[in-house]
């Protein structure tokens, strides 16, 4: 089950040893794709940068980020783990810089590396702690070890925060909205996608190394998991940038897997081996299923970036005409995110949602009711994840272009109404062929999920630490073919209505005509629904929590001339927490550096004496 | 497998030909409450047959997804009648964990609707799918609260043995629970399925409709098979609801149906009452609602953790 | 006769949540004459086995004080005092309802540990009337009017009078009757205070405009 290569490492502590088990071929497997697909992506996209950036640089990075994701998910001893993950997140700040003439990116980029030190802090007091309970820095001694009740308790709280703030948990998550969209599209995907798994990797490793955690430990991560989805997609709805829209969106689905774990670690603890299994399996899968999906969503957003030089949502519209295969292969992506059948989305929610249920129905009452709040929230995430990609889907792809701008470029669509879709589309065909790897990956899952569901099973059995059998698997399985069986008989029901219709309409052409706008004769791009006037009605009702602020957009007069409305979602563990206390901290340095006594022989001094401490501490 | 497929069809030919006439049955019993004839119960299958014999326009500014939605809708709420049993006939799919594929095919029809309304590039489409996402959400909340009660008093996960054999025992167990339950699947009756405290399928002033204007621009067949989709969800709604409120299960197959049929007219009637003596909220109490009902739903899931 | 009982009980409790949810003061007082009526019924549906007079009376006496009289004296108040009939919350009535349904799981979770000698007629009672008590009193923190106080007092007691009527046995029929009396008392004195205040219980116009902003708000 798992293989353990060891070689002697010339580093205090470190051995070179590396693992792999059913956890890391997992998350290997994820990394693998992802980075592949783009890779190839940015063989299109990066071509305009030619001869302007220092691609070799950026190209260094990237193969040198995807050996350490290797390194990191594989690494079997704290030295080495701890290494690969400060190179980890190194390299990706110089993924995410490449646009650096921006102050904003750089701002991105800065803000990304102190977090994730904030985080590794924390991960270095967590690996003292486990290293000195256990008295060794490898793993698997660890696994071995018991650990007290408060010790455990205290090593899980760590690794919240310390992986949470990698993972994007709440309120941790300041960074990614600003990190992700500062980054090259084929870099927010590999961020989205895999970067902020490490974070749920540690996790599971943590999980998997403390057999034995507190009762509470479950529902601290079920919560967490429920606050950071809901609030995820929360925040998600409010937004009017793409790629900010679907780095809050990786927020919740981060959230949907904490859900998972939660689940899994609720099952380990009152012993029900198929629950927890459930729980974790459904987990690990919507880990590997986020990684194609939200790979393939970033890549879209970039086509659609790169072709129009926005990433407004409220200034775009009606692209399916002039990017036919983006659209197509960005609705495979929306469809999958909201979890609908046909595609993978679908199968882990499902297994999660299995998880819960099962949760419901054999946990002690306490248990009872953190399945249902679980099931309700997932639900509930659920549904405004369709609001929100149908929204995202609608104003960019669908409709009439809403800036007047755009306009050049509909003519040019006008232009190029005849000439094939090859043509019209104009997108790099390496960038085509990497998403379309994607979708059909996310399609796969999707139809033929048993060898996914079998790769993340034995992850959560792993992880369940617990004794299957193979008719658990057969459990699970049952259903999930009943719905391929289903979703096969939809899809021929489609058919049959197709052709219905088909047979219906008869030959010919039908008419095609303007909007009927409701006897309105100047119809205007303009009047159509923006995204935020969308996404309006549920920002409303959240009003509070969401920091939703209005400005203008009161018509004057009986004649009215223009009116101007801004709407703004802030994000309230930002600006209600980590801003006040940045401005305390700023404060306090102030008053502090003018106390200062400025001789540098003092400083001198005081690492003279501190050398004697340690000197006395150690050797006396 | 051709039993299967036998069974299938037989509830597909149940749902097709049941749901028109549920759907007329509302529009009769309020035009009496209100002291007039009304149209015939069997009004609704003349629209339809109208309706696909037409030819449609198109928009210039739509694309495929425009008329792929009417597709998706009828197949996902056809897909779904195989989940739900219509008393003596037992549902042809039923597995562990069957009503999430109720809940997203569902989502699935919402999404497609939702998008080809914002396909058509003007504000009345675009209010209506806007207003459908967020009251759905709401509504969702509601029906996956009381899928979690029925699970706990069933204690299993499929649809047909959650509004099955096991009802009368639960009735006893925790009436009030059931009763709850009940009340609020029939306020997700009347938000999903667009009905009159929520929404006007009568009117055609668009500032004050959903579901009405957001397929304001279908026509012909397309418009037929929305109309179709939106009667036979009315009319699964309802199966789902009659077997909580009539549990009574005899041995004769014959008095079950008629009890099945009489529940189903029953709730038309209901629905036709409601419809006749309530007026529409306000947009903006809608939510509050739809709230209310939620807040019932967890209600029953609280007294039916009580009495377990 | 139970299934009545628990009927009753989740019917009170709802009726408590739907005046919460309000936003009419009129609709409020509808449905607090609905929530006494359906109450009315219960001193009847717990002694079915062993009827007597005293239980009718009591139902009746009940019925007509709170479920008309009391219902009437306060329609008379808002119609002669002229104010606006909309509820102001100060938390929005979304919020209001979300909170209501916490405080009904939390008075479930708080009565799963109360034992109670001697029999009771359902199990449900004692939690429905503590979230009743729980919910009366969230419409008068909540709500600024006088007469939403009155009605939010008269829900609160409400839920009293139903876990008394728990402890029905060990209490005579005088004491209940000068209890419904002097609530009756009580609201016919408040009508009229209301009638003088006129407005509400408000202390300086910034304070009220605060509020009412946070209202509007949510």
């Amino acid at each position: 089950m798992e293989i353990i290569f060891s070689k002697i490492w010339q580093v205090p502590f470190g051995a070179l040893s590396l693992r792999l088990d059913p956890l890391s071929v997992l998350f290997l497997t994820a990394i693998t794709i992802l980075f592949f697909c783009a890779g190839i992506y940015s063989m299109g996209y990066l071509r305009p940068y030619q001869g302007k950036k220092p691609l070799v640089w950026h190209v260094f990075c990237y193969l040198f980020l995807a050996m350490m994701f290797g390194v990191v998910v594989t690494a079997n001893n704290v030295i080495l783990f701890l290494s690969a993950w400060e190179l980890m997140s190194i390299a990706t700040y110089f993924l995410i810089i490449f646009h650096d003439e921006t102050p904003s990116v750089r701002r991105a980029g800065f803000l990304y590396l102190m977090a994730t030190h904030c985080g590794t802090f924390c991960l270095f007091l967590m690996f003292f702690l486990m290293a000195h309970t256990a008295g060794s820095m490898n793993f698997d001694v660890m696994a071995h070890a018991s650990f007290s009740p408060v010790v455990a308790g205290t090593i899980f709280s760590l690794a919240l925060i310390g992986f949470g703030v990698k993972a994007g948990f709440l309120p941790f998550h300041i960074w990614l909205p600003h990190a992700h969209p500062a980054a090259p599209s084929h870099i927010s995907a590999v961020l989205s996608g895999v970067a902020i798994k490490t974070g749920i990797y540690g996790i599971c490793r943590v999980l998997w190394i403390m057999g034995v955690l507190p009762e509470w430990c479950g529902y601290a991560l079920l919560l967490i998991g429920v606050v950071s989805g809901l609030m995820g997609v929360l925040y998600a709805l409010g937004q009017h940038e793409l790629k900010k829209l679907l780095a809050y969106h990786s927020i919740e689905n981060i959230g949907i897997i904490a859900i998972g774990l939660g689940i899994g670690m609720l099952g380990r603890t009152y012993h029900l081996a198929f629950v927890s299994a459930l729980g974790f399996a459904g987990a690990l899968l919507h880990v590997l299923n986020h990684a194609l999906f939200k790979g393939l969503l970033f890549l879209g957003a970039g086509s659609v970036i790169q072709k129009t030089h926005t990433g407004d949502l409220d200034r775009l519209g009606g692209l399916a005409k002039i990017m036919p295969y983006t659209s197509v292969l960005f609705l495979v992506g929306a469809l999958s995110i909201c979890g609908l059948p046909l595609f993978n989305g679908f199968i882990s929610e499902f297994v999660i949602f299995y998880g819960l249920f099962q949760g419901l129905l054999t946990l002690p009452l306490q248990g009872v009711f953190s399945c249902g709040v679980g099931i309700v929230s997932l639900a509930l995430m659920g549904a405004l994840a369709l609001a929100c990609f149908a929204k995202v889907y609608g104003t960019i792809f669908l409709g009439k272009p809403r800036r007047t701008g755009d306009s050049a470029l509909f003519q040019e669509k006008e232009r190029n109404r005849a000439l094939s879709p090859v043509l019209r589309e104009a997108t790099s065909k390496w960038m085509i062929v990497a998403m379309a790897v994607l979708a059909g990956l996310c399609a796969w899952i999707g139809l033929a999920p048993r060898n996914a569901v079998r790769l993340t099973f034995a992850g959560g059995e792993y992880l369940s630490r617990g004794v299957l059998m193979k008719e658990d698997f057969e459990k699970l399985m049952a259903p999930l073919s009943m719905i391929i069986g289903t979703v096969f008989i939809f899809m021929a029901v489609i058919a049959v209505l197709v052709l219905v219709r088909k047979v219906l309409l008869g030959k010919g052409s039908m008419p095609i005509q303007d909007t009927w706008a409701c006897g309105f004769a100047q119809v205007s791009p303009k009047f159509q629904y923006t995204s935020s006037s969308f996404a309006r009605p549920i920002v409303e009702l959240m009003k509070k929590i969401l920091m939703f602020s209005r400005q203008g957009g009161k018509v004057v007069g009986e004649f009215p001339v223009q009116a101007h409305m801004i709407s703004a979602v802030k994000d309230a563990s930002e600006e209600g927490m980590f801003r006040p206390l940045y401005i305390r901290f700023i404060r306090l340095s102030r008053k502090l550096d003018e106390r200062r006594n400025k001789y540098t022989q003092m400083y001198l001094m005081y690492i003279f004496l501190f050398l004697i401490f340690l000197l006395i501490w150690k050797l006396r | 497998m051709i039993s299967l497929t036998f069974y299938i069809l037989l509830h597909w030919l149940i749902v097709l030909a049941g749901a028109p006439l549920f759907l007329g049955v509302i529009p009769r019993v309020k035009a009496v409450i209100s002291g007039r004839r009304g149209p015939s119960v069997f009004q609704p299958y003349y629209d339809l047959a109208r309706l696909f014999q037409k030819k449609t326009v198109y928009s210039r500014t739509t694309t495929w997804l425009f008329r792929a939605a009417p597709i998706v809708a009828l197949a996902s709420v056809l897909m779904v009648s195989l989940v739900v049993p219509f008393c003596v006939f037992k549902a042809p799919i039923q597995f562990t964990g069957d009503i999430l594929l109720v809940a997203y095919l569902l989502a699935l029809a919402r999404f497609f609707m939702i998008i080809a309304a914002l396909d058509t590039g003007y504000s009345m489409e675009g209010m209506g799918a806007s207003r459908e996402a967020f009251f759905s959400c709401l509504s969702e909340l509601t029906l996956f609260m009381n899928f979690i009660t029925l699970a706990l008093l069933a204690h299993n996960i499929s649809l047909s043995r959650m509004i099955g054999a096991d009802i009368p025992v639960s009735w006893q167990m925790a009436g009030p629970a059931l009763l709850m339950a009940a009340g609020s699947l029939f306020v997700v009756l009347l938000a999903e399925n667009c009905r009159l405290p929520v929404d006007d399928p009568d009117t055609h002033l668009e500032l004050t409709m959903i579901h009405e204007v957001m397929i304001l621009e279908h026509g012909g067949v397309d418009l037929a098979y929305m109309h179709y989709a939106a009667g036979i969800k009315m009319f699964i709604f309802a199966a789902i609801l009659v077997p909580i409120l009539l549990p009574w299960q005899t041995g004769n197959v014959l008095q079950n149906w008629a009890i099945f049929c009489g529940g189903m007219m029953g709730l038309a009637l209901l629905v036709g009452v409601v419809e006749s003596t309530m007026a529409r909220f306000r947009l903006n109490r809608v939510k509050h609602f739809l709230l209310i009902s939620f807040a019932l739903a967890f209600f029953g899931f609280i007294v039916a953790l009580w009495r377990i | 006769m139970t299934i009545w009982i628990d009927a009753a009980c989740i019917l009170v409790v709802f009726f408590s949540l739907s005046i919460l949810a309000a936003y009419r003061i009129g609709g409020m007082i509808q449905m607090f004459a609905v929530q006494s009526l359906v109450l009315s019924f219960m001193p009847v549906l717990m002694h079915s086995h062993a009827l007597s007079l005293r239980d009718i009376l009591l139902s009746l006496g009940t019925m007509v004080l709170k479920a008309v009289l009391v219902p009437y004296i306060l329609f008379w108040a808002i119609r002669h005092v002229s104010m606006r009939s909309e509820v102001k919350p100060i938390i929005g009535i979304g919020s209001s309802i979300v909170c209501g349904a916490l405080l009904i799981a939390g008075s479930f979770w708080v009565s799963s540990s109360v034992t109670f000698p001697g029999k009771i007629a359902s199990d449900l009672v004692i939690p429905c009337s503590l979230a009743t008590v729980l919910l009366g009193f969230m419409i008068m923190v909540t709500r600024t009017r006088a007469v939403t106080q009155v009605v939010g007092y008269l829900v609160m007691e409400n839920g009293i009078f139903l876990f008394a009527l728990s402890l029905f046995d060990a209490m005579p029929i005088l004491i209940e009757m000068g209890i419904l009396l002097d609530i009756f008392a009580a609201v016919f004195i408040m009508a009229i205070v209301v009638n003088h205040i006129n407005e509400e219980f408000e202390r300086s116009p910034a304070a009220v405009k605060r509020w009412s902003k946070m209202g509007e708000s949510i």
